[in-house]
Order: structure tokens, then C-alpha cells, then sequence
């Protein structure tokens, strides 16, 4: 953080002089003798000044100035700079473009403005007193003092106040290291002060097993109040009493049921809110940060793994506008560790008295290919898990194929999956582009439950643009207003043939967003609800040049990549009449439709429900331990990075089916995870596009009519546990804790 | 060495601070409460409240005052009319009620509630007696008056007598400066349409225990100066000066406004 | 000295033959005093000095406070062989060191009972497997385990 930088360099004056001797300007030390208020208070010898020149430091943190109209771009002077920003920009962000890095803690750029804190003081001319920058709406020709000594000494007195009341426990505390006011008192605050009284303190609260509470170190800034009430959408945390008395509560017991909860630890300036599970388990600098992708849920938020050694010790979320914004779901960042527990770490073999012994790989390897050769191809069925990634579904694919089978699927995607249209699998508005919708309508999806940042937009475009949002499932609390239509294609036809109330909301948007769950893949009426839909689609003119708010999302985070890679089984019932099954991860097929003389092959990293089945047992990696690409369900393909080691004996899944199509005797001609990328950019190149959204060339409505027959039993929740939906997250003991404590109705 | 003498003596002083705080007089709080709720049998978010069929009416009178997209506005004055129905206290269950009225989430209500020490969260007598405390009062006896009360009641701050009539609060100042030191007599005894807030100044520590006895057995006292030498706020025994009609100002000439 | 040396030998024999004598020089280090000059040093050491205590050891502690002081207070190992300093525990160190006045065994009261460990003599260079390693340490494997997950348990058949 650019603060923790700007400590370092108060504490090593000399360091700081180096630095701004050179031209790499890209912190301004704020603390340092004003350079411009003596610039400036010479005598200007020219009578006709030149214009200020423009600041020469870049934006704080890269922030971006974007102009919605060019003629309302004021200027403003920041320490002298000139710098222009749009209207309505307040004084803080014009200094971050300027480059000025304002300390601050209740301010927060995804929050609305509290300016209680009065951190981020700054001296405007011709004002008689500082100016709480972050409140204060920069105006034309403002002229803003950052490093005065007037606002120096208001920031140290300000720091003096905060610093009264908050304990002097930093050795205990786990904010230790990532403070702000740790980093700010050091920047800005005095070396002493002056209250000799009695310090307050505060009872802690319990707010779940989640979010640990240490409520005397709390200084009102009131983010977490702000986060719960504007993002999360529970309305249970406030601002109790007055004065020294004043604290951070819920009044009335009661825990913070939110799937987001976990956010609040990170926008908590201070230790008062800190992560319950992470709780005396290390220190930041300790840690070390890998970027990665979430699996949990489709929709691959950013996140930093930190791990110490082999093991990981907690997620953080990353930046990410499109996707996750700052937010990750308590899921995502809870569920680490499920990576710790009920791991494979052998290869294993059933023998005939039913138990496992563990085996070498060879032997495994070897008792695996014999029994494929055996069997008839067409009898060979392999499923890829919802955790896989595409390197190894492509491998799974292609030593199937060789095989001589054809019967290939990802579980999720249902019995007869339609791979041929990628614009009838993936959200083709976007998770960004929700925010441009006005009318949602939510088919057979709880995005609350289904994919809890998308959820976060919907509720972010329904605060922001007053969008309606109706629904179309079994009853459920979503956290912002919506109407609940009906429960099932009743509804959905009603609406089709335009004799809902709702229709009038879908005709009369400008923006219409229809968002479709994955769940409804699982039904055999799938086709026929589809139809429907685009049917809707259509009177609603939700697909345009210009908008295409047509919405699959998506539930699992391979179910996009398999399907851009065109595992899609030949025959829907493949699986009753297999001999030889190969499970990749996959946990959630219903085992009784194998057969009992089936041979099953369970690959994968936790012995979770397959595993009990199984013949052998391949272990292989987790998402933090392997380097694989993920394609969430807005088409965005991403990859995760490994963190921390393969536990055992365990292998990368591409390498496993690898090894094994060479003992069967059908090598894969790739050797490398650059050569299977080659082979995945000859199926689906989209895929290699890192970080980039790839649209959907083809409307759906090229599909063909279908004839399919519609059943009219209601949609059911796709997600039962909100907490518990993956082979990781039901390992972990804290997503237990969770759906024992959070979900108690 | 002198200074560590001094500063060791500073510190002693501040221990006696504490500690006489501690063992004399309660330490002072606004309000009658804690700032989190504790269940209770009678206050728990179980229990069934509501306005009265004729507070009803007011709850409307009283949101006709708003725009309707701002119905939120209305907490303070409907939060007071559920306190003066409840016999001068707020539990959980009509706070909830008052959130419910005015559709925000009970924690907004509860924010309020804590926040202003004039809403009381703990059961307070039907007279509930508030003392003036602040600088000008407080010079002239407000805390002899305190102690009094206490003494002749026999309970502590914020505690309510056994037969539940009386209850003695702290409360900032009222605005009666002139007249101090004044008490304030908050009479719950008749709901919210008997409900008066009655100041009573000039009061001495036999005075106010003798209004209490007063009140106790029912009888009407009128408000205002206890000292019989004085009318309203005027000085006693009448006025000394300021006698005739004040001059006009001299500078400028009103009738050519 | 040489008097009281040999009035003490032959009550010695008195009492106990010469046989009991004999096993006594053994066992008091007396023979070792022929080869070991620190021994014997000690031996006639002891002849002025106080016993101070003994710890449960058998290293019994002297005093002399007529001599040089530094010099005035020795001990005796149990071990008359292979003694070193490390035999010495620790509530004895401080009294033999003169850092305290307090003895051994007015010491031992200090021991935490909860945790203190049993003293052990340094065994370096006596042979692998008597050399102390901490827990971490690549020889002592088995005391910690590193593994930082938990397997899968194959229970259910």
C-alpha cells in the first residue's frame, strides 16, 4: 500500500531525499517540506503568468479519469498542479488523480461519503478552516493545499483523537503489519500525546463464526455500517450512542447473515473486525501472495492466495471492475480449509476384501489402462468435475476420444448439453454489464445463493438505477426489492405469451436483462424452457445490436470451458450401461445410476462422495496447487497460479491422464502445459485469452425450433447450502461451522 | 528529579480521581441504559407491542408532517409517542413496532433511540425526575438536589423506588439557567394523553422533597418558580432596573422603512 | 595430613575388613585418585571442607571459606570417571558459581513443577543417539509431525 510505503520513507529521510532527487516521482511524499507554498510565495517577475503546468505524478493507485461529458471537465489546483477532473468529483479524488495520495479511513470508493473520521484534512484557499477533503465537492479553480502546515497539523491533531481511545495492543493484534492507522499514525501522527485519562472500552460482539470482533480498537468510521447496509444488504449492523460512548453494534443479538460478511474484515481500517478463522495464525508479512482465481462458484472472482509453506493460510480478494470489484463471497474466502482436509495423497486400489491399499503410481496407472482396454469403447464414460480446468478436461477429452469414446461430460450441464451456441451457455451482458440493465428478470436462479457477486451487481444496479427485478422460482430472500412472479414455467409462459403484469416492465426497458439459472440444466424439459425464454427474449427485444441481455448463469466453474471445449456426451444415458467409468473430480453424479460391475476410477484431491465407489483412487491437485485455466460464467477465461505444494503423491490432473494414455498406449502427443494450450487453441481459442471476455458471436435465435414437451413442475433451488456446494468446501470445518450457525432459520 | 516528583504526583492524584469516583457517586451517564440490549422478561423482541387505537391516529398526524418517500423523518416524534405510552420507556418490541411504521430496518430505530438520552431503554418510574446538571445549576446545588432526591427516595441514578412511582435521572441543560437549580418532573402516570414535562426551578433540597411527597400523594403543583418571591423569571422582590419603556434605537428611523 | 590420612585408613579397616575397605577406595574414586590428579586434588580437598548438600545426583558440593575466595566452593561428581560440568544441574550451578548464596536444594523449590525438565548431562560426543536435538531437527524425526494436511482415511468400505 502506497501508505506503508510512505511510512517507510518518513522513518529513512535519507532514502526519501534520493528519491525525489530522481525523476521516478511515483509516490509524493507528503510529509517533507512544501516545495510549493515557497514556490509560490516568490515574486512573480512575469506579469502575465504561465498556465500551471500539469501534474507530474501519476494517478494514486492508477485510478482513471473518465469524462461522461467533456464539458463538464472542471480544473482544479492541487499543490499548484493543475489537473482537470469531471463535476461532482469530490476534493479527495481530485487529488488522487492529481497524484496525491490523501490519508483517510471512513472513506471508502465503493461506499457512500460519512466524513466522520476528518483523516483526510486539506487546507483549500480561502477558506477560514481545513476542509474534510473526502465530503467537499471539488469546484472550478479550487486551489487545494495537500502538504501545508496547517493541514499537517490537523491531520496530527486528528490522529491524536483516533489514537486516544484505541488500545496500544498491536503486538496481539492481527491487523498487525496492514493497519491503516498503524501505517497513517506513522506517516502523519505525532510521536506522543497528550491524554493521560482513562481509556474507553468496548464489549465485543458476536457476529458469527466468521468475523472475529475487538470492539476497543474500533474508531467509527463506520465502513463496516455503510458495507452492510449499501453492498451486503443487511441491515443489522448500526451506530449505537452518542459521544465516547458510541459504538458499533447490532443492539439486538444477532449475527451477520450475509454471504458477504467476510468483506467487512477487509475494509475495517483498523482491528476491530478481523477474520475469525485467520485469528492468531500468522503475520502478513509471513505470507506470501499468490494471484489466483476462485473456483467455489462460477463466476472466478480475482483473489490472492497468501499461504506460508505448504500450507494456505487465508484468501483475500483482488481488484477485478469486471468481475468481483473488491468483494469475494464469504464462500471463496472461508473455504480454504476444506484444501487442508480429507486430501488424497496416494494412489489407491480396492481390493477384493473392499478396502483401499495404497499403491505406487505404476501399478495404479497400469491396473487403470488394463481394465480400459478391456472393455468395449462405447462402455467407457468419463466426467469431468465442476473443479476442473480445461487443461485437464481437454487431456480427459482427447484420451477418451483415442479411446474410441465419445461419452464426455462435465457434471452440472445436464444430460443433453447444447454446446453449439456459446451465446445459450454464458452471460452475455456480462457481470459488469448488469449494471447497465433496468429490468432484470431472474428465471429458476437465486443469485444470492448461485453466485453471491453477481447477486452484489443486481443489488448495486436495483440502489443505484431504482431497476426492477422479478423472479421466477421458489420463494427465496434476495436482498433487495423484487417481485416474486411465480414458481415455475407456468409463469414463465404467461410471460411468453404476454399475459403476466410484468410484460408492460419488459416492454417498456431500455436495458431488459433475462437471467437464466444453470439449474434448470439438470431438467429434461431444458429445451423447451429455453424456447420459451428466447420467446420472451425476443417480445422484450432483449438481444439488440447494441444490448444483449440474454443470461445463462452459470453454477459450477468448469461448466464453461467444457462446454467452449465440447465435452458433451453422445448419448444421454451413456452412464447406466458403462463398464468403465472415469470420474475427473466429479462428486456430484449420482452414483446409483452406475452399474455395480462398473470399474470406476475416482481422480481427484479430496475423498469426498464418489470416493466411496470408486475402484482406484488417482489423487490429484487442488485449484491452489496447479496452474489451470478457468472460464467464468461471462465468458471471461482466467487462470489460477499454485501457491503452495501438491500434497503426497498427488499430480496435476492433465499430467495424470497423461501418464496414463501412455501406459494404455495411446499417447497424447503433448508433453507440456504449453502443448496442450496448443491443442486447446485448435478446439476453443477463446479460452487462451487471458483475462479477456470473449462475446458470443451468434444470437441464440439461430437455434433450431424445438419440439420438446414442457413440463409445468416448479424450478427447485439449484443450491440447497450456500456454504457447501464443492468437494473443498464440504471438507472445511468453517463451512460447517457456517451452515450449522448462519443458515439456522 | 523534580519533574519525576512531580509527574509521581500527578499520577496519585489521578489514582484518588478514580478511585473516589468510583466509591462516592455513580459515574455519570446520559442515558438510562447500555448501548446493546440485554433480553429481559419484560423486554425481549417476543413480547407483542402496539400503538393504541387512538395513538394510531396520531402516528398518522404526525407522518402527515413528511413527504411520503420520507417516512423515515418521523422517528423522533413517534418513537417519543411510544415512550409516553409505555409509561415513559422504550423496550425492543416498540422500537420494532416504530420500525415497522416507518419501514426502515429496526437497527436505523435503534441507532436513534440509543443515541438521544431522552429516550429511555430501562424501566423508569411514573414521575421520572430529572436534575438538571449542567454548569449553572450545578453551581448553584444541582448536586445537593440529586443527593437529596436519592436520599429521600432511597434508591440510586436511574433506579426505579420499589413501588415503581419515582425514578431519578441526570439531564443536561433545559434552558432554565436562570432560574437554577431546576428539576424536571416527567409524569408518565396517565399515557400519552395525561403525559406532561413540567419544569420546577428555584428549587431547594427541601423543596424537591417536598414536591415529591407532593406528587406522591397526587396532588396538582403548578410548574415554574418554587422561590414564592418571584414571578416567572423575574429578579425577587421585583424589578431594579430597566423600569421605564426601552428608547428606540437612535440611528436609523423606522417609520421610513 | 599425612596422619589423619592414615588414622582414618586403618579405623576404615577396622570396621569394615579389608575387603569392605577395598570396595570403598572403588566406589569413593579412591583408586582413580592414582591415575586422576584433578580427582585427587578434589579428594584432599574435601578433607577440610563442609558438605554443603548433595543433589539426587550424587554430586556432593563443598564449602571451605578460609580459602581463596573463587577457590572455596567445589564440587564432587557422582561420576568419578567421565565427569564434566555439564553433570552439574541447574539448581546447583548458581551456589557452585557463586552467583547465589542460596544452596541446591533451597533452590529446587523454584522449579516449576508444571514444566521444568529433568536435568540431563551434555552427551556430546558420547554417541548419536544420546545427543539432544531440538523438535525441528533432521535427526530427531518423529517428534513433530510436518505434514500440514489431514489425509483422506479409506474407513468405509
Amino acid at each position: 500500500m502506497g501508505l506503508g510505503m510512505l511510512a517507510s520513507r518518513v522513518i529513512r529521510p535519507t532514502a526519501s531525499k534520493l528519491s525525489r532527487s530522481s525523476s521516478l516521482h511515483f509516490i509524493r511524499p507528503i510529509v517533507s517540506t512544501p516545495e510549493t507554498s515557497s514556490a509560490q510565495s516568490q515574486p512573480q517577475p512575469d506579469p502575465t503568468p504561465d498556465p500551471p503546468p500539469p501534474s507530474p505524478r501519476p494517478p494514486v493507485a492508477g485510478a482513471r479519469v473518465h469524462f461522461p461529458k467533456p464539458e463538464d471537465a472542471i480544473e482544479v489546483f492541487v499543490d499548484g498542479y493543475s489537473v482537470k477532473v469531471p463535476k461532482g468529483m469530490t476534493v479527495l479524488q481530485a487529488c488522487e488523480i492529481a497524484g496525491v495520495d490523501i490519508p483517510r479511513f471512513c472513506y471508502h470508493s465503493r461506499l457512500s461519503i460519512a466524513g466522520n473520521c476528518r483523516m483526510c484534512l486539506v487546507e483549500v484557499e480561502k477558506t477560514p478552516k481545513p476542509v474534510a477533503s473526502c465530503a467537499m465537492p471539488a469546484l472550478p479553480g479550487m486551489k487545494i493545499k495537500t502538504d501545508t502546515p496547517l493541514a499537517k497539523k490537523a491531520r496530527e491533531g486528528v490522529m491524536e483523537f483516533l489514537l486516544m481511545n484505541h488500545p496500544l495492543d498491536c503486538p496481539i493484534c492481527d491487523q498487525g503489519g496492514e493497519c491503516d492507522l498503524q501505517d497513517q499514525s506513522m506517516a502523519f501522527g505525532s510521536d506522543r500525546g497528550r491524554f493521560t485519562e482513562v481509556k474507553r472500552a468496548v464489549v465485543d460482539k458476536n457476529l458469527g463464526p466468521l468475523v472475529k470482533t475487538v470492539m476497543t480498537r474500533c474508531i467509527q468510521c463506520t465502513r463496516c455500517v455503510r458495507f452492510a447496509t449499501e453492498v451486503a444488504g443487511v441491515q443489522d449492523l448500526g451506530m449505537l450512542g452518542r459521544g465516547s460512548g458510541e459504538e458499533i453494534g447490532t443492539y439486538v443479538e444477532k449475527l451477520m447473515t450475509s454471504e458477504l460478511s467476510g468483506n467487512v474484515i477487509d475494509i475495517c481500517p483498523v482491528g476491530a473486525l478481523t477474520s475469525k478463522p485467520f485469528a492468531f495464525k500468522a503475520r502478513n508479512w509471513e505470507l506470501k501472495g499468490t494471484e489466483s482465481i476462485d473456483v467455489t462458484d462460477a463466476v472466478g472472482s480475482n483473489i490472492r492466495i497468501d499461504s506460508r509453506g505448504p500450507e494456505v493460510l487465508r484468501i483475500l480478494p483482488r481488484l477485478n471492475e469486471d468481475i468481483n470489484e473488491e468483494w469475494i463471497s464469504d464462500k471463496t474466502r472461508f473455504c480454504y480449509d476444506g484444501l487442508k482436509r480429507q486430501r488424497l495423497n496416494d494412489p489407491m486400489i480396492r481390493g477384493a476384501d473392499g478396502r483401499f491399499k495404497t499403491v505406487s503410481w505404476r501399478d495404479a496407472l497400469a491396473v487403470v489402462a488394463e481394465v480400459a482396454l478391456q472393455v468395449k469403447p462405447e462402455e467407457i464414460v468419463g466426467i469431468a468435475g465442476q473443479l476442473s480446468d480445461a487443461e485437464s478436461m481437454m487431456a480427459l477429452k482427447d484420451f477418451l476420444n483415442r479411446m474410441g469414446s465419445n461419452n464426455v461430460w462435465c457434471e452440472g450441464n445436464g444430460p443433453n448439453p447444447d454446446a453449439d451456441l456459446r451465446s445459450g451457455y454464458i452471460m452475455n451482458s456480462g457481470i459488469a454489464g448488469l449494471e447497465k440493465a433496468d429490468v432484470f428478470l431472474l428465471v429458476g436462479t437465486q443469485p444470492r445463493v448461485e453466485a453471491a457477486m453477481v447477486n452484489a451487481r443486481i443489488r448495486k444496479t436495483v440502489r443505484a438505477n431504482q431497476a426492477k427485478v422479478g423472479y421466477i422460482g421458489p420463494a427465496t430472500d434476495l436482498n433487495y426489492d423484487h417481485q416474486h412472479l411465480g414458481t415455475g414455467p407456468k409463469t414463465l409462459i404467461e410471460l411468453a405469451e404476454g399475459r403476466h403484469p410484468f410484460c408492460s416492465a419488459l416492454a417498456n426497458a431500455k436495458n431488459p436483462a433475462i437471467i437464466v439459472g444453470a439449474g434448470l440444466f439438470e431438467r429434461e424439459d431444458k429445451d423447451a424452457i429455453f424456447s420459451v425464454v428466447e420467446t420472451i427474449a425476443k417480445n422484450a427485444k432483449v438481444v439488440r445490436p447494441d444490448w444483449n441481455g440474454f443470461n445463462v448463469l452459470l453454477l459450477k466453474a468448469a461448466q464453461a470451458a467444457a462446454l467452449d471445449l465440447g465435452l458433451v456426451p453422445e448419448s444421454a444415458n451413456s452412464i447406466e450401461s458403462a463398464k468403465f467409468v472415469y470420474l475427473m473430480g466429479a462428486d456430484d453424479v449420482n452414483m446409483e445410476k452406475v452399474p455395480s460391475d462398473a470399474f470406476v476410477v475416482y481422480q481427484g484431491h479430496h475423498g469426498d462422495q464418489s470416493v466411496y465407489r470408486a475402484n482406484i483412487i488417482l489423487p490429484a491437485a487442488a485449484f491452489s496447487e496447479k496452474e489451470g485455466i478457468y472460464e467464468n460464467t461471462e465468458g471471461c477465461s482466467q487462470q489460477t497460479l499454485p501457491a503452495v505444494p501438491t500434497v503426497g503423491d498427488a499430480r496435476d490432473d492433465w499430467k495424470i491422464i497423461r501418464a496414463l494414455s501412455e501406459v494404455a498406449g495411446v499417447s497424447l502427443p503433448y508433453d507440456s502445459l504449453g502443448a496442450i494450450r496448443a491443442r486447446i487453441r485448435t478446439v476453443a481459442p477463446n479460452l487462451l485469452n487471458m483475462d479477456e471476455r470473449e462475446l458470443a458471436t451468434f444470437s441464440a435465435s439461430l437455434k433450431p425450433d424445438c419440439s420438446h414437451k414442457m413440463s409445468l413442475t416448479d424450478f427447485r433451488p439449484a443450491i440447497d447450502n450456500f456454504y457447501m456446494t464443492d468437494s473443498i468446501t464440504r471438507a472445511s470445518k468453517i463451512m460447517a461451522q457456517c451452515s450449522a450457525t448462519l443458515l439456522k432459520k | 528529579m523534580l519533574g519525576r516528583f512531580a509527574a509521581a504526583k500527578r499520577v496519585l492524584e489521578i489514582r484518588e480521581l478514580l478511585t473516589r469516583r468510583h466509591t462516592s457517586s455513580p459515574l455519570r451517564s446520559f442515558s438510562t441504559a447500555l448501548n446493546y440490549h440485554l433480553d429481559s422478561p419484560d423486554n425481549n423482541p417476543d413480547l407483542p407491542w402496539e400503538f393504541t387505537s387512538t395513538n394510531k391516529h396520531k402516528v398518522k398526524e404526525i407522518l402527515s408532517h413528511y413527504p411520503s418517500n420520507y417516512k423515515q423523518s418521523a422517528v423522533i416524534p413517534l418513537l417519543d409517542l411510544a415512550q409516553q405510552q409505555h409509561g415513559g420507556w422504550l423496550p425492543v418490541s416498540a422500537m420494532n413496532a416504530v420500525a415497522k411504521v416507518i419501514e426502515v430496518a429496526p437497527i436505523r430505530v435503534y441507532e436513534v433511540a440509543t443515541f438521544y438520552s431522552m429516550f429511555n431503554r430501562t424501566k423508569v418510574g411514573k414521575y421520572h425526575l430529572l436534575v438538571c446538571g449542567t454548569t449553572p445549576c450545578m453551581i448553584r446545588g444541582s448536586r445537593e438536589i440529586e443527593d437529596a432526591l436519592l436520599k429521600h427516595l432511597g434508591v440510586k441514578r436511574n433506579e426505579v423506588t420499589k413501588d415503581g412511582l419515582f425514578s431519578v435521572g441526570e439531564m443536561e441543560c433545559m434552558g432554565c439557567c436562570v432560574n437554577a437549580p431546576m428539576i424536571t418532573v416527567a409524569d408518565y402516570s396517565n399515557g400519552s394523553e395525561g403525559y406532561t414535562y413540567n419544569y420546577y426551578e428555584d428549587v431547594t433540597p427541601k423543596r424537591v422533597v417536598e414536591i415529591v411527597e407532593l406528587l406522591r400523594r397526587g396532588e396538582k403543583l403548578p410548574p415554574g418558580t418554587q422561590n414564592p418571591k418571584r414571578t416567572k423569571c423575574g429578579p425577587e422582590g421585583g424589578n431594579t432596573t430597566l423600569l421605564s419603556d426601552p428608547k428606540p434605537p437612535p440611528c436609523r428611523d423606522l417609520d421610513a422603512c | 595430613m599425612a596422619s589423619t590420612v592414615a588414622k582414618y585408613v586403618l579405623q576404615s579397616i577396622k570396621e569394615k575388613g579389608l575387603r569392605g575397605f577395598y570396595r570403598e577406595l572403588k566406589d569413593e574414586g579412591f583408586l582413580k585418585c592414582l591415575s586422576d590428579g584433578n580427582l585427587l586434588q578434589t579428594k584432599i580437598h574435601n578433607l577440610k571442607g563442609n558438605l554443603v548438600g548433595i543433589d539426587k545426583f550424587g554430586n556432593k558440593y563443598y564449602e571451605n571459606r578460609n580459602l581463596q575466595s573463587g577457590r572455596h566452593r567445589w564440587v564432587e561428581y557422582a561420576e568419578k570417571g567421565r565427569y564434566n560440568a555439564s553433570q552439574v544441574p541447574a539448581e546447583w550451578h548458581g551456589w557452585l558459581h557463586v552467583i547465589t548464596d542460596r544452596t541446591g536444594d533451597e533452590l529446587l523449590m523454584l522449579k516449576p513443577k508444571r514444566y521444568g525438565l529433568e536435568h540431563k548431562e551434555n552427551f556430546s560426543g558420547e554417541g548419536e543417539e544420546l545427543i539432544y536435538h531440538s523438535k525441528g531437527h533432521a535427526l530427531n524425526k518423529g517428534q513433530r509431525d510436518w505434514t500440514r494436511y489431514q489425509p483422506w482415511e479409506p474407513t468405509k468400505p
